[in-house]
């Protein structure tokens, strides 16, 4: 193991540990106390709430199709790209090689996704509305998980020479979830769970026919 | 504006420290900023502007949250947004989340991640309301609440004397000695109650409620001084206020001794008194609170009262106060009580749980400086009832129904707008 390869696992390691703490301030919190009585069920808003709800005629959606296209492919992207670093880090010891035609399929995908994600950052840094909207953060955010992808996807590749460079890129977007709006990923969750938790105890979700 | 002094911005901040539970720092949170939520937004839309983006008014108290809550805030707040709590962001957040929310949570589903807007929206005014900074026109209607029991401040006389006038009416037209509009009456099943826009300005849907359950045989009174439905406690963001307003009406049900409360045509009155009044006064409830709908779909449903719908002959369409169907829940009740009372119904687009709040809301009614920005985003419910090619349109609310007078004299649609007790009463059958 090189050092690299230490730096990439101290920096994994920081930012489990402050997404896992985030995690548990949200569970010590707790969910709302609500007085009022019940009409329907959490579980079923919940559900509903992470499930068809989330694209069940939805204006974010269907308005802008190509954004949020692109979006969730980046999304996509991204998971992929973090399951293959736990990988890569693994592959350390197991010293696996994967099968050729899934290396391409991954690299093609990646490609895609990365460069989604490099046009969402440009979207946002030309378009004026996008920009009032954004802060530092959020450029900040968007290029390191873009150029996460294409590392990862380079390191797919070609992973004797840029080695190195992958890890670098992984552990500063590792670290940088601590602190910026990457934290999204805990935070995504908890905002469907509230949601279907509101809607639900009103019976307003899931919907429903009179009878 | 004055300078704000440390006492105020402690005391704003405070609501930001002392999360309850973990839905507000979960949605101060969530936002990622991807805009999208701005296409579903009526200010937005209809003023186009993108400071009226929901994303933007999360912003504004998601930027506080970050310098005074967080540690990257703190440390860099330039890479963050993260904004000092001073004179300039307080008059922003009077303009935005006073003057540019109706709270109708419409851009709630819509958000891509599910931040609930409306939510924060209500944060940022309870902050500007532990500042004292609540819009004075809007104070005024929740300090006639606190002060005389109904946000119009209508004197119990004149009130009393409304109802006598309405039950003479009432009289006349059953021809029966027992179509009565009871006062103050004890241990009666029933306590409704009423937005005081109908004692002051439309006194028939009172009758018209009351020629209802007269229809149904109900047991009911209406209280002299404790009837007002809406809690502006509610958009004032003053949890304070708005619990001494639900205890009005919890103390009233217990002083007359009914089994129901039956909240009157009001949307947010109806949501503020079944949803949130609980929570304000933090105890349960041990009566049933239903909402006037669901009452007379009870008597539709029972039979206790008959319907004939082919007595309205006339296209009908229906507006869904945000309060009732997208955040009460009561969606497909209102479509029972309407496809029962007239023959030609037809929806909005969108309707229901996407339907647009008519402009009213959030206390835009009572606040006369945003005047001119209500109308125009009145412009977008204008259009979608144009389409409808419908002569009357039915709404369960009494502000709202205030806003769709306005818009139907701005934007000349020459419809009818009634109540749902209204509409209800006209095509009732009455047995003698
Ligand atoms: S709650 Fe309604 S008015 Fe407020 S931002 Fe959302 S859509 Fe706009
Ligand atoms: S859609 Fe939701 S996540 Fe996106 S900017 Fe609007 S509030 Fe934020």
């Amino acid at each position: 193991m090189y050092w690299y390869h230490w730096t990439t696992i101290l920096a994994l390691s920081i930012c489990i540990s402050v997404l896992f703490w985030h995690f548990i301030r949200l569970i010590s919190l707790g969910k709302p106390k609500d007085y009022s009585r019940k009409s329907g069920s959490i579980t079923k808003g919940v559900v509903y709430s992470s499930t068809k709800a989330m694209v069940d005629h939805k204006e974010s959606a269907y308005l802008h199709i190509p954004t949020y296209f692109a979006g969730m492919v980046y999304h996509i992207g991204t998971f992929v790209s973090l399951f293959l670093y736990v990988f890569f880090l693994l592959n350390i010891l197991l010293q696996i090689s994967l099968p050729p035609w899934l290396v391409w399929i991954l690299v093609a995908g990646l490609l895609v996704s990365s460069i989604c994600g490099f046009s969402l950052f440009i979207k946002r840094l030309l378009l004026k509305p996008m920009r009032n909207l954004s802060n530092l953060d959020d450029y900040l955010s968007n290029f390191l998980v873009s150029l996460f992808q294409l590392f990862t996807l380079l390191n797919l590749l070609y992973s004797n020479n840029i080695e190195a460079i992958y890890y670098i890129i992984a552990s500063l977007m590792l670290l940088y979830m601590t602190v910026g709006k990457l934290k999204h990923m805990v935070y995504f969750f908890a905002a469907r769970y509230h949601l279907g938790f509101f809607y639900g105890w009103r019976n307003v979700w899931p919907p429903h026919k009179s009878k | 504006m004055k300078k704000l002094t440390k006492e105020q911005i402690d005391k704003a901040l405070k609501v930001l420290k002392m999360p309850a539970d973990s839905k507000l720092i979960t949605h101060l949170n969530a936002c990622v900023h991807c805009g999208l939520c701005a296409t579903s937004c009526m200010y937005f839309i209809a003023l186009q502007n993108d400071k009226y983006t929901p994303a933007r008014k999360v912003e504004l108290v998601a930027s506080l949250y970050r310098r005074y809550c967080t540690l990257t805030g703190k440390i860099v707040p330039k890479l963050v947004n993260a904004r000092e709590l001073d004179e300039q962001m307080a008059e922003e957040m009077i303009d935005i989340l006073f003057g540019a929310c109706t709270m109708c949570g419409r851009c709630v589903k819509h958000c891509s991640i599910g931040v609930d807007i409306a939510y924060i929206v209500r944060v940022g005014r309870q902050m500007l309301a532990a500042m004292d900074l609540v819009p004075a026109t809007l104070q005024a209607t929740v300090d006639a609440a606190l002060t005389t029991g109904n946000n119009m401040a209508i004197p119990t006389e004149e009130f009393v004397d409304t109802i006598q006038w309405m039950e003479e009416e009432l009289l006349d037209e059953m021809n029966d000695k027992n179509a009565r509009i009871p006062l103050d009456e004890k241990d009666k099943h029933i306590l409704y109650t009423l937005n005081p826009r109908e004692p002051k300005f439309f006194p028939l849907s009172i009758s018209a409620m009351a020629k209802v359950f007269y229809a149904a045989k109900e047991s009911w009174t209406l209280s002299s001084k404790m009837y007002d439905v809406t809690n502006y406690g509610l958009f004032s963001g003053n949890n304070e206020h708005a619990a001494v307003i639900a205890q009005h009406l919890y103390d009233e049900v217990k002083r007359l001794n009914a089994n129901t409360l039956v909240l009157g045509e009001c949307g947010h009155g109806s949501r503020a008194t079944r949803w949130e009044g609980p929570n304000y006064l933090g105890m349960e409830y041990d009566f049933d609170v239903i909402t006037v709908v669901e009452l007379i779909n009870d008597y539709i449903r029972s039979g206790r009262i008959k319907l004939d719908k082919s007595l309205i002959k006339e296209r009908v369409t229906m507006h869904d106060p945000c309060h009732l169907s997208r955040n009460g829940g009561l969606e497909s009740e209102l479509r029972f009580a309407l496809n029962n009372s007239v023959s030609d119904f037809v929806e909005m687009t969108p309707h229901g749980f996407d339907n647009f709040c008519c402009g009213g809301g959030g206390g835009q009614l009572a606040m006369s400086e945003y005047n001119d920005r209500r109308i125009k985003i009145g412009e977008i419910k204008a259009e979608q009832i144009r389409k409808t090619g419908a002569s009357i349109v039915v709404t369960p609310c009494h502000n709202c129904i205030d806003q769709l007078m306005q818009i139907n004299h701005t934007y000349k649609l020459n419809v009818k707008i009634k109540s749902i007790a209204e509409i209800v009463a006209d095509a009732l059958v009455i047995e003698k």
